[in-house]
């Protein structure tokens, strides 16, 4: 379903990942995050902007474990956790806060 | 499902019941030890998880076409029959309670190779649709993109670039005639990048020639973990085609265990032809330079180490005795678990267990017997040798609160290199 932001439409996949990752905005997160009831704080966005730093360098949309580690380089073990990354982001760090910044569905390996 | 995605999935089982499996079915004595055997019996005591029955779905068309009894009880339709509710219900057993570790086959007392059977009874499910939907995607991204992740070369080139200058050295890459060509997993590119960068430094040390290549650099291979031979043969082709165009003498797999042994043993048999190289994985490399003294170390690790052995290495390759005498080149306090090496208990996320969310939690209970082993003999810090098995009890030792860190070997090796 495509969301609105500023009065501008932005479509999606069917799992509400954005269709094009060079159309992101701020706006994008903060609109998702209101639809889950969820308020976004200088925490929330240290992670989106951390998440778009990454994908704009290593071209993929980190999983968890992926995502729990390189957090931990560059950010300091305490929030390199995902305790700390589950308490931001409840319906998983990696898929709610990959969908806020505009990346594509995290993929695992086999 | 449809009626016609049962009929594939039926045909697909009988067609995976050879000599061997019949031989097995008819000789179980209904013992249970393989449940002893069994991560996921073992941490539940959930008779469900008990390997035999996981394979329910092969032996009804076992025994309603393969024996006789069967046959007589089906002349007056009296045969349990496969239906599309039976697959539904057998798929968490099978995909989701089952990392294909290969115990209970190592323990069962009359030699039936139950893994052997969980390999091909996914056959059956895989063809039926009957499958985690993580594998689904994964597969497919494996084939159409060339990585489970989705992974391109553009990003192992981002790693690439950090390891030359990092280290000063050069990665070699779609090198003609060398010793090795170097296969990967997505999950050493992007969350063990200093994988890498330690076979960079330990082949210049031991001046080993070798390459990546543009063409194939994943040798992952979902075909095996889903269950499908026809996905499994496209992804080793590739490998085979990549190292006959470079003309290398050998392979290296991943370190990840599934992809060796996919490489190492079904491989030909998937592509249907012998390859004009030899398969290896890193830590037989390794082991090689160093009984051949082309490895130099100085200085020993002094903390308490101990060793996850990956099923797919130890129980299933018999490379066991390797990663010990690597232990013993840099590591002055090295402890093993109580059950290691072919025994070993498996880290619980294998055969395709850690991309099936539906397994998360199962996944982390069934960490419990590796987080027992290791609150035994209480390691400051543990190795192990594939990125599966490694990002497992990563998570499992954080889940459980346990301030343990986990290492690769090979990085560790890399790390008392002696300076040229």
């Amino acid at each position: 379903m495509p969301i609105v932001v500023d009065g501008k439409t932005f479509e999606t996949d069917e799992e509400g990942y954005l269709a094009n990752i060079n159309d992101w905005v701020p706006g994008v997160a903060s609109v998702m995050a209101k639809e889950d009831d969820l308020e976004l704080t200088e925490e929330h966005w240290d992670i989106i902007n951390f998440l778009r730093e990454y994908y704009e360098e290593y071209q993929i949309a980190p999983a968890v474990r992926v995502l729990t580690k390189a957090v931990g380089k560059k950010l300091g073990k305490d929030k390199g956790n995902s305790k700390y990354l589950y308490g931001l982001f409840p319906y998983g760090p990696a898929k709610q806060a990959c969908r806020y910044a505009g990346l594509p569905k995290p993929t695992g390996c086999v | 499902m449809s009626e016609l995605s049962l009929q594939r999935g039926i045909a697909a089982l009988r067609a995976e019941i050879d000599a061997p499996v019949a031989a097995f079915f008819s000789s179980c004595v209904h013992c249970g030890l393989c449940a002893e055997a069994c991560l996921f019996y073992q941490e539940t005591r959930d008779p469900q998880y008990t390997p035999i029955k996981k394979l329910e779905p092969l032996r009804r068309v076992w025994q309603a076409e393969f024996t006789l009894f069967g046959r007589l009880k089906g002349l007056f339709g009296l045969n349990k029959k496969v239906t599309d509710e039976l697959l539904a219900e057998w798929e968490p057993l099978l995909y989701d309670s089952c990392t294909m570790c290969a115990r209970c086959s190592l323990v069962c007392p009359v030699g039936n190779d139950i893994q052997y059977m969980i390999r091909k009874t996914r056959e059956g499910m895989a063809a039926s649709g009957h499958v985690p939907e993580g594998l689904i995607t994964a597969a497919g991204r494996a084939v159409r993109t060339g990585s489970p992740m989705g992974l391109q070369w553009k990003t192992l080139q981002v790693q690439i670039d950090h390891v030359q200058s990092s280290s000063g050295l050069t990665v070699p890459i779609d090198q003609e005639g060398v010793d090795y060509l170097v296969m990967l997993s997505s999950m050493e590119v992007i969350n063990f990048p200093e994988y890498l960068e330690a076979i960079t430094k330990i082949f210049d040390h031991a001046g080993v020639t070798w390459t990546l290549s543009t063409d194939c650099f994943e040798a992952t291979n979902a075909g095996i973990q889903i269950g499908n031979k026809d996905i499994g043969r496209v992804l080793v082709q590739r490998i085979y085609d990549a190292a006959v165009k470079l003309k290398v003498k050998n392979v290296i797999s991943p370190e990840c265990g599934h992809a060796y042994t996919a490489v190492r043993w079904e491989g030909p048999n998937l592509i249907g032809k012998p390859y004009p190289f030899r398969v290896f994985h890193i830590i037989e490399v390794l082991d090689e330079l160093r009984a051949s003294g082309r490895i130099k170390t100085e200085g020993k690790e002094d903390d308490r180490l101990s060793m996850h052995d990956p099923c797919n290495l130890g129980r299933k390759s018999g490379v066991i005795q390797q990663q010990r005498n690597l232990m013993d080149l840099v590591a002055d306090n090295f402890v093993d678990l109580k059950e290691h090496g072919r025994y070993q208990w498996c880290c619980g996320a294998g055969g395709g267990v850690s991309s099936n969310e539906r397994a998360a939690e199962l996944k982390m209970t069934a960490f419990k017997r590796k987080k027992a082993q290791i609150e035994e003999v209480a390691p400051e810090r543990m190795v192990t040798m594939c990125a599966t098995c490694r990002t497992q009890l990563e998570e499992g030792l954080e889940e459980f609160n346990m301030d343990i860190p986990v290492v690769g070997l090979t990085e560790m090796i890399a790390e008392h290199l002696v300076e040229k």
